[in-house]
Formats: structure tokens, sequence, C-alpha cells
């Protein structure tokens, strides 16, 4: 098969791949209230109701949110530093974090989490679990 | 032609790159506009599909990446630094994989050009993402994890859509260039090309001095 041929059946293809991937994407998108910690659904009033509250700096100002290692002592993780935690949003994106960053990290009141020394990549937004591993 | 000139073409087109990325692409951000997606799509494609045509030198768009992503590390804007700077350095060699079998002569008919534009906003894109899901966490610290990647994939092969139509339309515009004579003389091709890069450097590092310090 020519490269006249060849290269608009590729164009084709990566089109098929996009418009089937953005459709499995919206029919699995999570559309949910609540963040599941541990397995257990929470409502962002009542998660700010049970951890204490911390204001970090970060390279975009001030932030204000529950902190996030109070908030998994208070719902019942045990051994806090012998796991992992999956944050995971709305979209699916999802970022495993250590302990020792969870421990300086916050949760918003508009779901999204921040943490003062890492790349933006891991400032999750829509937060919809966090799967401790 | 000479490696001082083509040099020279590698910082200009890799500043342009940059400073558009960091300015039009930060305002986009801003404005809720699929940034990232529009930067790739028009953007990059235009930029390092007109330096092949006016260089034709294989290796000069990797370069143009590498500028483009150090100049994006000096965005003074809000977004994510290194995540965009290495997503930039990478469309740059994803770029120099997919047009090394490519030959200017192969995009004759529109179906092809569209074709090929389609492939290569496609490919960049969704191929800087995937590099900058595994690098930004290896280069910040936290670690890779590959789960992660993997449950991210349809996104990015979803995402990667919007770019794919933007370069299936750009990519036929941009070769007019090849039927503009742009060539610029000899005396004012360094002033005009170190002059332009000077300008885009100075106004994104000056902001950063301005924010940071």
């Amino acid at each position: 098969m020519g490269k006249e041929k060849l290269i608009p059946l590729l164009a084709m293809s990566v089109l098929l791949i996009g418009i089937s991937s953005a459709a499995y994407v919206h029919a699995t998108q999570v559309n949910k209230d609540t963040i599941s910690i541990n397995g257990y659904d929470y409502t962002i009033n009542q998660l700010f109701s049970m951890g204490t509250m911390r204001t970090i700096k970060t390279d975009e100002g001030k932030k204000t949110g529950v902190a996030l290692d109070d908030l998994m002592s208070k719902v019942g993780v045990s051994c806090l530093s012998c796991h992992s935690y999956i944050i995971k949003a709305k979209d699916r994106y999802q970022q495993t974090i250590s302990w020792d960053i969870m421990q300086t990290g916050i949760l918003t009141d508009y779901g999204r989490v921040y943490f003062p020394d890492t790349a933006h990549t891991f400032w999750i937004r829509d937060v919809v679990e966090i799967q401790v591993k | 032609m000479d490696k001082m000139r083509l040099f020279a073409g590698i910082l200009l087109f890799g500043s342009l790159w940059g400073f558009s990325e960091c300015i039009i692409g930060s305002t986009l951000n801003e404005a809720g506009l699929p940034a990232g997606a529009i930067m790739t799509g028009i953007f990059a494609v235009t930029l390092l599909v007109t330096s092949r045509l006016l260089y034709r030198k294989p290796g000069m768009q990797l370069g143009m990446g590498l500028v483009a992503g150090t100049l994006r590390i000096f965005n003074p804007f809000v977004g994510c630094h290194l995540c965009s700077a290495l997503a930039i350095m990478a469309e740059g060699a994803i770029f120099e994989l997919i047009w090394y079998k490519i030959d200017l002569e192969d995009l004759k008919t529109l179906t092809t050009q569209s074709s090929i534009g389609i492939l290569t906003a496609y490919l960049v894109y969704a191929g800087g993402y995937i590099l900058t899901q595994i690098l930004t966490p290896v280069i910040s610290g936290p670690g890779f994890y590959l789960e992660n990647l993997i449950v991210l994939m349809p996104n990015i092969l979803a995402d990667g859509l919007l770019p794919a139509l933007m370069g299936g339309a750009v990519l036929p515009a941009t070769l007019l260039v090849k039927k503009i004579d742009i060539s610029i003389k000899d005396r004012l091709y360094y002033p005009t090309t170190i002059g332009l890069s000077a300008f885009c450097w100075l106004f994104i590092v000056g902001n950063w001095m301005l924010v940071n310090l």
C-alpha cells in the first residue's frame, strides 16, 4: 500500500481511537457529591467538621482546607505511615501520594487537594475518592 | 546551511513557541479553554511545520522543543511549570520521530496534508501527555506509578481528538508558507532572529522575576 493511501487510513484510525475513547470517558465519568475515603462516603461538610483546618503557602498563593493527615487519622486509618494513598478525581485522573507528602496536604471546600512542595500535577481537582493502599 | 544560521533559527522558533505557550496558553487556561489542545493543535503544529519547511533540517524541532520547554519553566503565570515544560520538550522530540519518514514531496494532496496534520497533532499531544505523566512524578520526587497512567489512558486518547482536528486544518494552511518567499537578507537575519528571541526571553524571565523576587 502506498503512502497516499496509508496516511489517510492512519489518520482515520487515530480519529476513531479519539472518538471511542471520548465516548468511553464520558460513559464512565463518576458523578457524585461525596468523597469516598477508605471505603466510606463523606460529604465535604462532614470532612470539614471532622478534621482540623490548615493554611499552606503555594506558588499560587495561600490555600486553606482540612489537613489530609488529620483527616486520615479521623476516618480511622490505622498505621498512617504504613500506607500510600491514591487520590482519584471525577474524570478518573489519579495520583499516588506517600504519607510524607500527605502530611503536608489539604483538601479544600471545592474538592481540590494541594501539597505545597509538589508539582501541580499532584494538585488533583474534583476529588471523589482517597483510597488507602 | 551553516550551523550558526540553524542555531539562530532554533532559538527564534523555540522562543516563539515558548512565548506563545506562556502568554497565550496561560490566557486560554485562565479563560477555562482547552489550552493544551489549542496550543498543540494550532501553535505547536504551525511553528514546527513552518520551521521544517523553511530550514528543512531534521533535528531542528528537537532543539526548538528544548528552547521552548526551558522558557516555559520561567512562566510567571499559574500552571504546572514542570509538567508543561516536559510536555513541550517531548513534543519536539515526538515531532522529529513522526516527520523522520515524511518527505515534503508526500504532501501534495489536501487529503494527505490534512491526514499528516491529524497524525502529527494527535501523536505529539498524546505522546507529550504520556511522557509528562511519567517524567513529572519521577523528576519532582514522589515517583511514577504505572497504574495511574493506565487508568488515565482513555482520557489521554480522548483529549488528543481536539488537537488532531485542529492539526488537520492547520497543516494545509501552514503549507502555504512553501509558496511564500520569506527569505531574509543575510545582514538582517541575525539581528532579526536574535532580537525577537531576546524579546521573548526578556519578557518572560522579566515577568517571572517581578512575580518571584
